[in-house]
Formats: C-alpha cells, structure tokens, sequence
C-alpha cells in the first residue's frame, strides 16, 4: 500500500508537469515537432519534481505542516485543471487521443522502421529496459549508501520530513547560538533541494525509509532518457539515432552508480543543467514562448541543487548569446571567456575562496590522476575518447550556427572543471578520484549530445565532397544556402 | 571486420610488450594457498582463508615464506594475492634457488590499491635453477591488519596473459564506498584497461578507413564516417555488456543482503548494523521530541553514521575531527552519544561526565552498550 502510495505520487508529480508544460502558450503546435511527445514527458518530470519541491517551500513559508494531502492535493487540483483546459484548448477528442496513442504506441514499438532497425530498436528498447530494472532493483533495496548521502543531504530529508517542516540547518557557531532551533550537518550550506525530493517521497511512502525515498533519482534519470530522446529527435536525427544517442547518455557508468546509490546532487544538476540547455537550443529554433519558459526554469533549480550549479547556470547565456547572435556570439563569448580566465589567473596570484574552493596558481595537475577517470577507468565507457575524436574531426564545424550554442556551453564548461579540478584545492581530491568524476558528471550528459551533433556535421560535410559522379542528383535544384549569420526563419504566423 | 582486425593487431602488439619470454609454454599454472605460507617474522592468524598480519616483529618487519619447487626459466611472473597493504609499505619480493643457494635474492615489488603488483622475473638475472623458496618482506608503518591469501607462479605466455586480462575486465565490482566517485570497470588493476583497447582499435581502424578513401579512389563511396559511428557503437556495447554483467551480479547481491527486509532489518543487515542497533536503543531511552545530542567517536564513519540514525535529533558531531565541544557549551538537558571513543569517562558514583580532559559535568549513564553510552546531562 505504502508503495502504491509513493508510485502513485511521483506518477501525480509527472503529470502535474507535463499539464504545466502542456498549458505553456504556444504559437506553434507542439506534437508536430519531431520528438515533441517525449521531449514534453520527460522535461513534464523534471518539472514537476522540481516545482513540487518549490510548493514543499511555500507550504513551510506558510506554516503549513508537511502532509500527503497539503502536497498532492493542490497539485492534483492544477494537474486536471490544465490538463481540461489543454484538452479543450487543443480541441482533443476521445479520436484524436486514440490516434495519439496509436502513434505513440507506433512509434514506441518501431513499426515505421524497415525490419533491420526495428529490430536494433526493440533490442536496444530492450537494453535500456534492462537497464532501468537493475537500477529500480538497487533503488528499491539499497539503504542510503554513500558518504555524503548520509552526512549532508539526506539528513536534512530525515529532519524536514519528521518535522514537517523547514527548518534552518547552520555551521557550528550558529548552531550553538541558535540554543537547538537550528540543526547542523556536515553541509549546513549545501541547498536543500535533493532533501525536498526525498521529504516528497517520504510523504508519499507514508514513513521515513532511506531506501525507497531515493525514488526520484530513478523517476529523474528515466524523464531525462525520454527528453534526450525528444531532443535528439527535435535536431532532426532519425528515430534509430535519436534511441542510440539516448542509450549513450543512459548508460554512462557513473551516472548509473548516481542512479543506484542515490542520495548525491549531482546526477540531478547534470539532468536539469542539460535539459536547461536543450531547452534553450530548442528555443533558439523555434522561438516558443515554452522553450524559454522551461529553460529558466531549469536554469533557476540548477543553483537550488548544489552550489557549483551555480556556474552551471551562468554557462547557459553563452548559448544564448551565440545563438541570437551568430556572427558576433562567438567573439563576444570568446573574448568573455578569455576575460574570465585571465581575471581568474590574476585573483589567483592571492589566495581567494570563491564557492567553497580555495583558488591559488600553483599548477601541478595530477595526470595519471586525469589519465584514469577520463580514459582506463570505466566510468565513462568511451565518452572522452568519442569527444575528441568528435571535436578533431568536426572541428570546421564547431562552430556552424546550429552547433555553435552547444560548443560555447562545453567550452565553457571545460574551462571551469579545469580551473577548479587544476588550480584550487580540488586539485587534491583529484588524485584520491574523490570529485573529479562527480565535476565532470555534470558536464557530461550534453558532451555526449554534442559528441554526437559535431560527428554529424563532419559526417555530412564528408558525403558533400563525394565526387558528383557518386552522388545522386536530386531531379530538382536544391534551395539556395542561408548565409550563415542569418537568423533562422521566424515561424509562420498562426 | 575492420574493427576485429584492429582489435586483433592492438592485441598482439599488447602481447610483444607484455609477454615476458615465451608466447607458448608448456608448464602449468602453479599456486601456493594459506597452508603453504609461513610467518617466520611478525604476527598474524589464518581467518577466512587468508593470513591475517595484525603486527610486525622488533625490527619493524613482516616476513612471510613458502617452500616451493619451480624451475626457474618455466615461470616468468609470481603474483601474490595480498590486500589492505598501506601504500608506503616497503616491500620486497625474496628467492632462494639451487642456482646460488648462499644467497637470497631480492626485487622491490610495488603496492597499489592495497595490493601487490605481480612481479616479473624472467629477464631477472638471480631468476636462474631450481627456486626453492620464495617469500614476501614487508617494512611501513601497520595502520591496519592486512592479509595474504597465497601466491602464484606463472608461465605469462601469450594466452595466460589474454585470460589474466578478460578475468581482470570481468571481475566483480561490488558497490564500495568509492564507487560514487569512480567504477574501475572490473579488477582494480588493470594492466591494459577494455576501454583503451577499445579506443586504440577504434582510432587504428578509423584511420585506415580513412587513409584508403584518401588514397584510393575507388574506395570514395565508401561511408567511413557511417562505418566509424558503427565501430564506436559496437566498442561501446562491449563496454556496457560488461557493465551490465557488472550490475547484474551486484543486484543480486543486493538482494542476498537486504532483498525481503523492512527498513529496520536492512539496517541491521548493513555494514554498521551494530551501531544501528545501539542507536535504536538509545533513540527508545530518548525523548521523543527532537533533543540536542553531541556524539563521539574515533572514527568519522562511526561518528557520522551514529548521527546520521540520531535525526531528528538535533545532532552534533564533528564530521572532520574527533573532538567533542567544551564542557561549558554542554547544557542540563543534553544528551551526549559515544560509541567507540577514547578518553571518555564516567563516575556512577559521582554522577561526573568528563572527556578529553576537561571540567567534569554532572550525568546520568542512561545506556551501556559494548564500547558505546548514552548519557543525559544534568
């Protein structure tokens, strides 16, 4: 019963964001972009965790205490109010929902592909399936595990769960001073957005168990295959490369040990940073109020997740600036870049602190270290090497208008991991492995994306210079080439 | 078929390197268990099939010996099966053959992981005749008891090797406390990882895809980039069968541990079950509105894990030292959690609490447990 109650209540969560979603104006119709169903699915349950954990807040400002029926209540009020005014709004019909499902059904079981891909696709299908049991078995089973887990997130679940309420968490002399109104952990800092998933799960359970409240971790990283898969589909990769690519982000070692032994923040601020950018490349096409819409509000829960989320959040407007700005965009960010690298170096002639970590020149990187979390160790099958590879081969195209966005955010991003992994005192916790692979777990999820994107672009730049004589000559001309500064075409008017 | 090919090639240029003498021996795999070994220097017990060191001898030195009979030349590596091992322990891997048989013979043998490298004899020059006893010396400092379970003589040709290998990939990675930080991807050590053997064939046989559509025009509509995109999927796939054999194995695991538990009972079936128990039992003789509780413990697991069980509790523990707070930050109405902590004592008679040398404070011993208490102050 106890375990209905938590399936049922993340399910409520789900829909209350693909209902918020779904509700977002909009001047084009959605399900006509490719990949818009589980693009909306799986950024719906990203959504909705998160705004769920935003009402957890305002129900503490509010003084109201934690309880099944203060969270799920309101949120099944919203969730079939939106979902009536969707229905109404979209003209669905009981018709057009049996066709919608008979599509979905279609496209889910592969049976527009030719019969060598639908097989590759049932077995990959298959694969992730597997691959998702293993990890519901961890989930399911497992007690709180690792470290932190139980030093600094998940204690603040424990105590805002029993409490029904929020309550400060303060470092040692304001814990004393607070004479027991405040409590402390190992991170009375860190955000307490993680320990709200778990109070969520908590509530749904109907008891504290560190083993099932670790639920969302596994609802997050299955919304965020589905919304892979929608956004590989939305940049016009074909269904059986869109599931591949997929199965290239879901099956990442580490990100799986996130899954498994729940209880860190970073697998969350990879999924919600990497759908945050997604969102705002969407956006960048297609100029939808929604895309915006979710990109902000992905981009806000980035910093409300852990701190270095942060500097993950800023990493967006340079997607932004590139984007709107294609000719300009890369020099502005360059040079924006240049300038944050080189004020960095000058601060570091001292010995600041900035976010926790102690910035000082003293360059002397660990490179075995290095050598084996990106390349011998397993934690990340053949990413870094795809990367490269990817990066040496496209490089004529890392910055085309359509890959630009995407290579400024992991430029960005490489700059930062190698500051704070080879310059501050995180440098340390390189050669013990401790957080060089949980930093680049963030960044990870879209280097995978735009190892893809680029191989792509020098894919097809290499069937354009077959000889004429191979080629197939389409019977009509093709469309004259956009010059490449040209924003794209502003959608027709409704 | 490419990518087989270059597979093939990275592999035998792998096996020039690392086979020491001959590709095709004919003598067998020898080994040695925990019945064979002997400690003529140090101390230790034999404990689930493995020699348990728990002390060096005066001179700071632990010597563990086994009587063998190996010719020399059919054996080119000797791999001893030790773990736990400090990192700066100083070890030296010892022979004494028919050869020279005045002399003991010596090679320094590196730790890593808490584990021995295996040593590779066959171009050794004392590596000669009939060995007649081999053995491990050990200096450093003893943090913690380590344990050798036996030693293994090996031919290491061409096909011990490739299977050393593939057992190393396949081996068992259960979840650890590390594991959220890094998967090894099979053994600890790894002398050639599946993934850069993986990446080296993928990068051969891209680029000689790539320099026959350069040179030979015939081959220009062949897809390279298409065939490339294949190679990494099927290099990727071997990657993660291996891995999901990998979480296969650890979800079952899993289950054996706490599959069929509530939460209390997966608790107590955990690694700190003890220390759960006794939490328990101190949370049931606690108020049950949230109370301020300092707890110690020498170790910072201990000490964090036994706050951890106390919330919602108003808990305090050091999550980075073992040190308690002042006496006079403690108040009457406080409780104080200590589980295997030094320099903690209480009078019964007195009613006195005092730790680490301070002022004593007035307490009552409200739990015992064994090497734990719970007292409330007064």
């Amino acid at each position: 019963m106890d375990i209905l109650g938590l399936v049922s209540g993340l399910l409520l969560l789900w829909a209350f964001g693909i209902a918020c979603l779904a509700a977002l104006p909009r001047r084009n119709a959605w399900v006509d972009t490719p990949g818009a169903i589980p693009w909306t699915i799986g950024t719906g349950g990203l959504v909705g965790l998160f705004l769920a954990t935003l009402w957890l807040r305002a129900l503490s400002l509010a003084g109201i205490h934690f309880s099944v029926v203060a969270i799920a209540l309101p949120l099944l009020i919203v969730t079939l109010a939106l979902g009536a005014w969707v229905a109404r709004r979209e003209g669905v019909t009981r018709a057009s929902l049996r066709r919608c499902v008979r599509d979905a059904s279609s496209a889910f079981t592969g049976s527009a592909l030719d019969s060598t891909s639908r097989i590759l696709w049932r077995l990959l299908l298959l694969w992730l399936a597997v691959r998702f049991a293993l990890l519901a078995v961890e989930i399911a089973t497992r007690p709180l595990f690792p470290w932190d887990s139980w030093t600094q997130w998940a204690t603040k679940a424990r105590v805002w769960y029993e409490l029904g309420r929020i309550v400060p968490f303060e470092r040692t002399d304001a814990w004393f001073a607070a004479n027991g109104a405040a409590y402390f952990d190992a991170g009375p800092n860190y955000p307490g957005t993680v320990g709200l998933m778990q109070v969520l799960a908590s509530n749904f359970l109907g008891r504290w168990d560190d083993t099932l409240m670790n639920a969302p971790f596994w609802m997050l990283a299955v919304a965020f295959a589905f919304a892979v898969y929608g956004a590989l589909r939305a940049m016009d990769f074909s269904p059986m490369w869109a599931l591949t690519g997929t199965w290239l982000v879901a099956s990442l070692p580490l990100a799986n040990a996130h899954v498994a032994l729940a209880g860190y923040a970073d697998l969350p601020l990879a999924i919600y940073f990497a759908v945050a950018v997604l969102a705002a490349l969407r956006w960048l096409q297609s100029r939808e109020p929604a895309d915006a819409a979710v990109a902000l509000l992905l981009v806000v829960a980035c910093p409300l997740l852990k701190i270095p989320g942060r500097i993950w959040a800023l990493l967006v407007a340079p997607a932004l600036i590139v984007g709107l700005l294609p000719r300009l965009g890369p020099r502005i960010v360059g040079a924006g870049y240049g300038l944050a690298v080189l004020g960095l170096l000058l601060l570091a002639q001292t010995n600041p602190v900035i976010m926790g970590y102690h910035l000082h020149i003293d360059f002397a990187p660990d490179w075995e270290a290095l050598a084996n979390s990106f390349f011998l160790n397993d934690n990340w099958h053949l990413l870094w090497y795809g990367a490269i590879v990817a990066a040496i081969l496209g490089r004529r195209h890392l910055l085309a208008p359509r890959i630009a966005p995407l290579t400024v955010v992991i430029g960005g991003g490489v700059i930062f991991l190698s500051i704070v992994l080879l310059f501050t005192n995180a440098r340390n916790w390189l050669s013990d492995q401790s957080t060089v692979n949980r930093a680049a777990l963030h960044l990870a999820p879209l280097v995978a994306i735009w190892m893809l994107v680029t191989f792509r672009a020098w894919a097809q730049s290499l069937a354009d210079v077959v000889p004429a004589a191979t080629v197939d000559v389409p019977p009509e001309l093709p469309p004259p080439a956009l010059p490449p500064d040209l924003p794209p075409a502003a959608p027709a008017a409704p | 078929m490419t990518l087989a090919l270059a597979v093939i090639v990275v592999v035998l240029v792998y096996l020039a390197f690392a086979v020491p003498a001959s590709w095709f021996p004919s003598s067998p795999v020898k080994q040695w268990g925990v019945r064979d070994l002997a400690l003529p220097r140090g101390t230790g017990s034999v404990a689930n099939s493995e020699l348990v060191i728990t002390g060096m001898d005066a001179s700071g030195q632990v010597y563990v010996a086994i009587t063998t009979d190996l010719r020399a030349r059919d054996y080119a590596t000797i791999l001893w099966n030790v773990r736990n091992l400090p990192a700066d322990a100083e070890v030296h891997f010892l022979w004494r053959s028919d050869y020279a048989p005045k002399k003991v013979f010596s090679v320094p043998v590196a730790v890593e992981a808490g584990r021995l490298l295996p040593v590779v004899l066959a171009n050794d020059a004392g590596w000669l005749g009939h060995v007649t006893g081999i053995g491990l010396s050990i200096r450093g400092t003893m943090v913690q008891p380590f344990g050798v379970a036996g030693a293994t003589a090996k031919p290491s040709g061409a096909l011990g090797t490739l299977a050393d290998r593939a057992r190393e990939w396949l081996a068992f990675e259960p979840w650890r406390g590390t594991s959220i930080n890094s998967i090894a991807g099979g053994d600890d050590l790894q002398p050639l990882p599946l993934p850069l053997l993986l990446a080296v064939a993928i990068a051969l046989a891209g680029a000689t895809l790539l320099l026959r559509r350069r040179f030979r025009p015939a081959s220009r509509t062949l897809d390279v980039a298409a065939a490339i995109a294949i190679m990494f999927a099927v290099s990727w796939l071997v990657l993660d069968a291996r891995w999901t054999w990998n979480l296969v194995r650890q979800a079952q695991a899993t289950i054996a541990q706490y599959g069929g538990k509530d939460w209390r009972g997966k608790h107590l079936a955990a690694e700190d079950g003890a220390l759960f128990d006794f939490v328990e039992k101190a949370r049931a003789a606690m108020p049950q509105t949230p109370v301020r509780v300092f707890v110690g413990s020498e170790a910072d697991y201990f000490r964090e894990r036994a706050a951890y069980h106390l919330y919602p509790h108003n808990v305090y523990a050091e999550p980075r030292q073992n040190t308690l707070p002042p006496s006079n930050l403690v108040k009457p109405g406080d409780w104080m959690l200590v589980f295997q902590r030094r320099n903690v004592q209480f009078n019964p008679t007195t009613g006195e609490l005092r730790w680490d040398g301070g002022a004593p404070v007035s307490a009552q011993l409200k739990l015992r447990g064994d090497g734990a208490a719970l007292f409330l102050i007064q």
